[in-house]
């Protein structure tokens, strides 16, 4: 009996603690901006994640910044899949790099240094464009990160494909002009799909949009319109149905993301659905003529915005030194450097009005930044809600089981709209 | 006399310690977890048994319980038959019988990962391997890992694969240590081939089976990069296990930290009352 007691004390000393670490304060004294003397010899370091044509980009500009300033700046490169992860494991070990890219930023928000203290040039703080720095702005106004660098959805097409087809592509197209235009490729050329969209429920966020709904609202509570989002969902299952879309692509791999590259790269369809950052990577491989097309409309236009962002941690060593090298990656002059280097969109509103010039591919990349100004506000809105990665993959679960032919495309709509509404719930408990 | 009995524990102390360390203590702040509710491993917020009763509560949750159960029932089965059978066979001395021994064997030494990427382009609808050799012979070509019924079948048989390379040896060396003098008594007496296996071999072959059943319950319930490569979990939730559901709270953003540790308890758990069943009547059968 006496030794089941010592048991259970001993079990109780070790789990009656709550678990976490206490956080502290930033490590390099004052804040301020970063003077030469703070930089000269200094090593900051910079967890990265790379969507591949990237990595050489910021490579350069890091070399630039090392030159320029004497800092010293060790990129540490994680895979995408792991970055949140790490990220949160050295946050909780109290040892967090000074400079991070993230996909999103309130995950870390608590642990973010606000900017503002340490900017040169206070005009940083309102160089991007609202609706991107609905993740990065503090609830007292502080700037947590910036957006560094902006993605947006849309159809990518083989031109061989629609020239042997004799299939014009428009300036403007509907969802039922895109999808007859595919069909008569399919048909003309025997691909044996029209279109082919990644495994993704952001990509699919794209068509809902574009359908007039979207899983969260500018006030950032639910708003996904089941009318809107059934007739969507009834027209993807249409083209499932009738194999315009290769539904055992869709099934096959469960819960992952499953890129549809390879079939567009294959020829087996003459419309891609997916995004601006395939441009430099098809630029490379793509061993057919291919063309970036504006995204189509239903009852609105515009694509879908991704995106990432920078950021520096409170209990970094080097916060000074990380707030300089973030704020000087961000200028108008390098921020253009790097997304023409890597094919990126800008996130700052003067080189999203001026453009980039792109040095390859720059009219497709201009295709991508008009879709920028036509792309509603609420989907910005909805990208940058803490539930949306959540809403994302409840909308592939839904979409799955609607294939399957388990879920009307009305009954998937329904579900999907109860899941981002308990989604919603569960984020402000 | 004290000296004397503390010499134990000291041989034992470096091994206790690294369990305590690297084991035990996990598993307790695993427990302790699953009663707060954390979103970044940083913070954390006590919710007491909230993240039970949202389990409980959850669809997909329930749906993982019931895959899990399936699987590994499924498994245990027929690892366990397919192991005994392939055993006898090799025991039989047939020609090249050393040869499949270690070609039974070879999946064994293979990544779960590895097995899982090769077996799903085997069985892709379109373009697979399996189905382009049903095709051409004229039968049907099933999707067998987007049909949720086909899935959970071909997901067992390919775990099967992999693993009873392990447990035929294990048999097969529980056969080899019988006393052929009972097989030929047994054949004097008139037992017939069937009725020798049932009523002298598998008597004497028990407790080496039993030891495959544990093992093979162990690795059902374990089982996670296998079916994740294989079929992510799907084709919707078809075959997600609790060891997925348990890693995609965990470490698929958002993290729960805190649902993940709780479905980690309840899976301890369902692996303990397992375990115990076995334990119990292998006890009362004397087979341990």
């Amino acid at each position: 009996m006496r030794r089941w007691g010592t048991a259970a004390a001993v079990a109780l000393m070790v789990v009656g603690c709550a678990p976490g670490i206490r956080s502290a304060g930033p490590a390099d004294g004052d804040a301020r901006p970063a003077t030469a003397g703070d930089l000269r010899g200094v090593q900051i370091d910079y967890t990265y994640f790379t969507d591949g044509p990237d990595e050489q980009a910021t490579r350069d500009q890091l070399a630039k910044f090392e030159t320029e300033t004497g800092a010293k700046v060790k990129l540490r490169v994680v895979a995408f899949a792991d970055n949140e992860r790490t990220l949160q494991a050295q946050l909780s070990a109290g040892d967090p790099p000074d400079v991070a890219r993230v996909l999103n930023i309130y995950p870390f928000a608590d642990a973010a240094l606000d900017l503002r203290p340490y900017l040169h040039d206070q005009g940083m703080n309102s160089a991007f464009s609202d609706a991107m720095m609905a993740q990065a702005r503090g609830p007292q106004g502080e700037l947590l990160g910036v957006p560094s660098d902006l993605t947006m959805n849309g159809p990518l097409i083989n031109r061989d494909l629609f020239d042997r087809a004799g299939v014009p592509v428009p300036d403007r197209w509907t969802w039922p002009e895109l999808v007859t235009a595919a069909r008569q490729v399919q048909a003309a050329t025997g691909t044996p799909y029209a279109l082919a969209m990644d495994k993704s429920g952001h990509r699919l966020s794209t068509m809902l949009s574009q359908y007039g709904t979207t899983f969260f609202g500018t006030d950032g509570k639910p708003a996904l319109d089941i009318g809107r989002a059934t007739r969507a969902l009834a027209l993807f299952a249409e083209l499932h149905d009738t194999g315009a879309m290769p539904k055992d692509f869709w099934l096959e791999s469960g819960s992952r993301y499953k890129g549809a590259n390879e079939i567009f790269l294959s020829q087996a369809t003459p419309v891609y659905l997916s995004g601006n950052w395939q441009v430099s990577q098809l630029a490379k491989t793509a061993p057919f003529r291919w063309s970036a097309a504006p995204d189509p409309c239903a009852e609105r236009c515009g694509g879908f915005p991704g995106g990432k962002h920078t950021m520096v941690f409170k209990e970094a060593r080097h916060p000074r030194a990380g707030a300089a090298l973030l704020e000087w990656l961000n200028t108008a002059e390098h921020q253009r450097e790097f997304a023409a280097q890597a094919m990126y969109l800008p996130t700052r509103k003067d080189l999203t009005e001026q453009g980039v010039d792109y040095p390859r591919r720059g009219s497709d990349m201009r295709v991508f930044l008009d879709e920028v100004e036509r792309t509603p506000p609420d989907t910005y809105a909805s990208n940058a809600s803490p539930s949306f990665s959540r809403g994302a993959e409840a909308l592939v679960d839904e979409v799955s089981r609607m294939l399957a032919g388990q879920k009307s495309p009305a009954g998937a709509a329904k579900s999907l709209r109860d899941r981002v509404d308990r989604l919603y719930r569960e984020a402000n408990r | 006399m004290r000296r004397r009995n503390l010499a134990p524990y000291l041989f034992l102390a470096p091994n206790l310690v690294l369990f305590a360390v690297f084991v035990l203590y996990p598993a307790l702040n695993g427990v302790n977890i699953s009663l707060y509710d954390s979103t970044n491993g940083r913070t954390f917020r006590f919710v007491g048994t909230r993240n039970y009763r949202e389990l409980v509560g959850t669809d997909a949750f329930r749906e993982a319980i019931t895959n899990t159960a399936v699987f590994v029932a499924c498994f245990v089965v027929l690892a366990t038959v397919v192991a005994v059978g392939l055993a006898a066979l090799l025991q039989r001395g047939l020609p090249g019988s050393g040869f499949y021994r270690a070609v039974f064997f070879v999946p064994v030494l293979l990544s779960p990962i590895v097995v899982g990427l090769v077996w799903s382009w085997l069985l892709e609808r379109r373009g697979g391997l399996v189905n382009t050799a049903l095709g051409a012979v004229g039968l049907p070509e099933p999707g067998w890992l987007i049909d949720p019924s086909l899935t959970m079948g071909v997901s067992v048989f390919v775990a099967v694969w992999l693993h009873v390379g392990l447990y035929t040896l294990i048999v097969l060396a529980a056969l080899r240590a019988i006393d052929p003098r009972t097989l030929e008594a047994a054949t004097m007496d008139g037992a017939s081939a069937r009725q020798r296996f049932w009523h002298v071999t598998l008597p004497q072959i028990q407790p080496s089976v039993l030891v495959v059943v544990i093992v093979s319950t162990v690795d059902g319930f374990k089982t996670f990069d296998l079916l994740y490569t294989l079929t992510g979990g799907g084709p919707v939730g078809a075959t997600t296990l609790l060891l997925q559901y348990v890693y995609e709270q965990a470490f698929k953003p958002p993290i729960r930290y805190g649902l993940a540790a709780a479905g980690s308890v309840v899976l301890f758990l369902v692996i303990l009352a397992v375990t115990v069943v076995q334990f119990v009547v292998a006890r009362r059968r004397e087979l341990l």
